[in-house]
């Protein structure tokens, strides 16, 4: 998939823990390194850098919500809310969806790496229980209701990060 | 939870009657480098302890105490953990216990919430909530990516670091499921700046038009900078009673009732649930806004209200017999931190049915005069200013419009906002159009403090009782 986006970072280091990315947030040098764990939601993030859409779903037949059939969670989440049980994951094939809701950023504070200004967008995806946060590659204008599809920073490009995924108009 | 279990709901029952005799604040500023953040703790606790007309001197009442909470939104600003520590040594109330508490944006209220609690449960006979936030330390961005910590790290501080841009996208999806006119929204900013200019405390008073808000500049498309609130600098206090020691401490007494409700610190993680109905709402007159919903792809709560700020009302409200909200309530200080929150607000506390927010402005029912019948509105909200125009040093915000709703109560909006003295305390003049703001015989107010957006939301409703 082509990267479209220029984003103001460089790709994330990535340390690994058994199955789990550790993204190394720098602050001050070497010592102030921050480690953050992505855990179990690390699939999510792999997914992202090749090109893939993951989500989570509830399959547990005793769950008084999903009864066993739950719809897509995105942002994924490794156990249920409703059942406390771990869920299953699942690719979302050809992800697209609509503009929910949105807002064009014109400023953002310090240490943004979207180059403004922007759309911020709330995509809505048949089959998702959530609405998931986005961005998109496009100056618009855009109208809630409009049609999007994913897009996602791969391989090198890949931040490993949320902004990984984005969206375009179709 | 999007499904109740029977026993969720359960009404708070305090096993005795708390009330609110007194409040103390600063005024508050963009930057205060005049004075070190206790110093402001200090200046709040005095006017409490001395300007309240309290049938005790001053150090007697400080050996009433029994307990302080404290709210602070974030220690990042300062680089400062334990401030409740520097502080509570400050004041001189060591080593009577205190504790911490953090709720974001709904920190103020969270902090009466459990001042409340510990008089309610004998813990304490009188205790002080007291709040600070000291936001000058940083540049204004730095200070907005601070902020925007409080969207989730994972998923969403990357998409903005800016938190207006978290409100934006309900701002927009309210304004097109509702067919909201901006005016409305301008509206709302006009108001509550305009009602700062009667008060000595506040950062950003103005006479303002709503073409100048709407012609100013977009923060994050619809949401303009005279729409958001600004960074703010102060600290706000309150005094927490049991029965027998607030009518030793005052003749002017207010009955506290608060509680609390959540929800998910991501909008779109608020799956479609049914409305927990206000005691005066019907499953019938809701019929409407759930076949709109279906037909428009809608949930409740969605991107268009606050589930939190509609968990806390229904609790407050059956704990203090609200029955019909409008009728009920003759003030209200809402969480304007945005005029979009101040829209939602009203639908999530009853004072209009949801989808008529827009109507229930443009009323006149939320101003002192009705603009457009010249009499009194029927339940004026936001007379401190409100964030939008006084003030958001968040760990004090919800304290401070707990003491603003007070002061309404005991008829001391002009003591505490006309007297030319305050004024010239904070290095201000009062204005020569100034304008008195009290509600004439009020007996309930109600304050929201709110977090996030809509992490955490309390509802205080204050009674007069005397």
């Amino acid at each position: 998939m082509d990267d479209h986006v220029p984003v103001g970072m460089t790709p994330s280091t990535i340390s690994v823990v058994g199955d789990a990315w550790i993204l190394h947030v720098p602050r001050f040098g070497d010592e102030g390194m921050h480690y953050h764990t992505y855990g179990l939601l690390t699939p999510y993030f792999k997914g992202l850098a090749e090109g893939r859409l993951l989500a989570t779903r509830c399959t547990n037949p005793a769950c008084p919500i999903s009864k066993g059939h739950g719809q897509l969670w995105l942002p994924p989440r490794a156990d249920c809310p409703d059942c406390h049980q771990p869920m299953q994951w699942d690719d979302i094939k050809n992800p697209r969806g609509y503009i929910y809701a949105y807002t064009y950023v014109e400023r953002g504070g310090t240490g943004l790496e979207i180059p403004c200004p922007y759309y911020q967008i709330d995509v809505r995806i048949e089959g998702v229980c959530t609405i998931v946060k986005s961005y998109l590659d496009g100056s618009g204008p855009i109208r809630i209701g409009d049609t999007v599809g994913a897009r996602f920073r791969t391989g090198s490009a890949a931040t490993h990060t949320c902004l990984d995924l984005y969206w375009t108009l179709e | 939870m999007i499904e109740f279990g029977s026993g969720n709901l359960r009404i708070p029952r305090w096993t005795r009657p708390v009330y609110l005799v007194a409040a103390g604040t600063t005024d508050f500023r963009k930057r205060y480098p005049e004075k070190k953040l206790e110093e402001l703790c200090m200046m709040a606790f005095r006017m409490l302890l001395e300007d309240n007309d309290l049938k005790c001197d001053p150090l007697e009442v400080k050996g009433l105490l029994n307990f302080a909470c404290y709210g602070e939104f974030a220690d990042h600003f300062q680089d400062q953990l334990l401030c409740e520590a520097k502080v509570h040594d400050y004041l001189g109330l060591d080593p009577l216990p205190n504790v911490g508490i953090k709720t974001g944006g709904a920190t103020g209220g969270s902090a009466m919430l459990m001042a409340a609690t510990t008089v309610a449960s004998g813990m304490s006979d009188c205790t002080l909530a007291l709040g600070w936030e000291r936001m000058d330390e940083v540049h204004t961005w730095t200070g907005n990516y601070y902020i925007a910590t409080a969207a989730c790290k994972d998923f969403e501080t990357r998409l903005a670091r800016n938190y207006a841009s978290y409100y934006a996208p309900m701002a927009r999806r309210f304004q097109e499921m509702y067919g909201v006119d901006e005016r409305v929204r301008a509206a709302i900013a006009v108001k509550n700046r305009g009602y700062a200019r009667s008060s000595p405390f506040s950062q950003q008073p103005g006479r303002h038009t709503i073409e100048e808000v709407l012609n100013g500049k977009i923060v994050s498309d619809p949401l303009r900078f005279l729409e958001c609130c600004a960074m703010s600098v102060g600290s706000a206090c309150a005094l927490v009673c049991s029965e027998d020691l607030a009518y030793r401490l005052t003749d002017r007494p207010a009955r506290l009732y608060i509680a609390g409700g959540s929800h998910t610190l991501r909008t779109g993680d608020r799956r479609p649930m049914r409305i927990p109905l206000l005691p005066h709402e019907t499953e019938e007159g809701y019929a409407w806004l759930y076949d709109e919903m279906a037909r428009r792809d809608g949930r409740w709560p969605g991107f268009e209200s606050f589930g939190a700020t509609r968990v806390a009302a229904y609790l407050a409200y059956h704990m203090a017999g609200i029955s019909v909200p409008i009728e009920d309530l003759d003030l209200v200080e809402t969480h304007d931190a945005f005029t979009i929150s101040d829209l939602q607000t009203y639908g999530d506390v009853g004072l209009t049915l949801y989808g008529h927010e827009q109507e229930y402005v443009t009323s006149g029912d939320c101003y002192l005069h009705n603009p457009r019948t010249g009499t009194p509105g029927r339940c004026p909200a936001n007379l401190s200013g409100g964030l939008l125009g006084t003030m958001h040093a968040v760990g004090a915000t919800g304290i401070f419009q707990c003491g603003e709703v007070l002061w309404q109560l005991q008829e001391k909006y002009d003591a505490f906002h006309g007297n030319p003295a305050l004024w010239a305390r904070y290095g201000k003049r009062k204005p020569a159009d100034w304008e008195s703001l009290q509600v004439k015989n009020a007996r309930r107010g109600l304050a929201i403090s709110h977090a996030g957006v809509g992490s955490h939301v309390t509802c205080a409703v204050l009674e007069k009782a005397w």
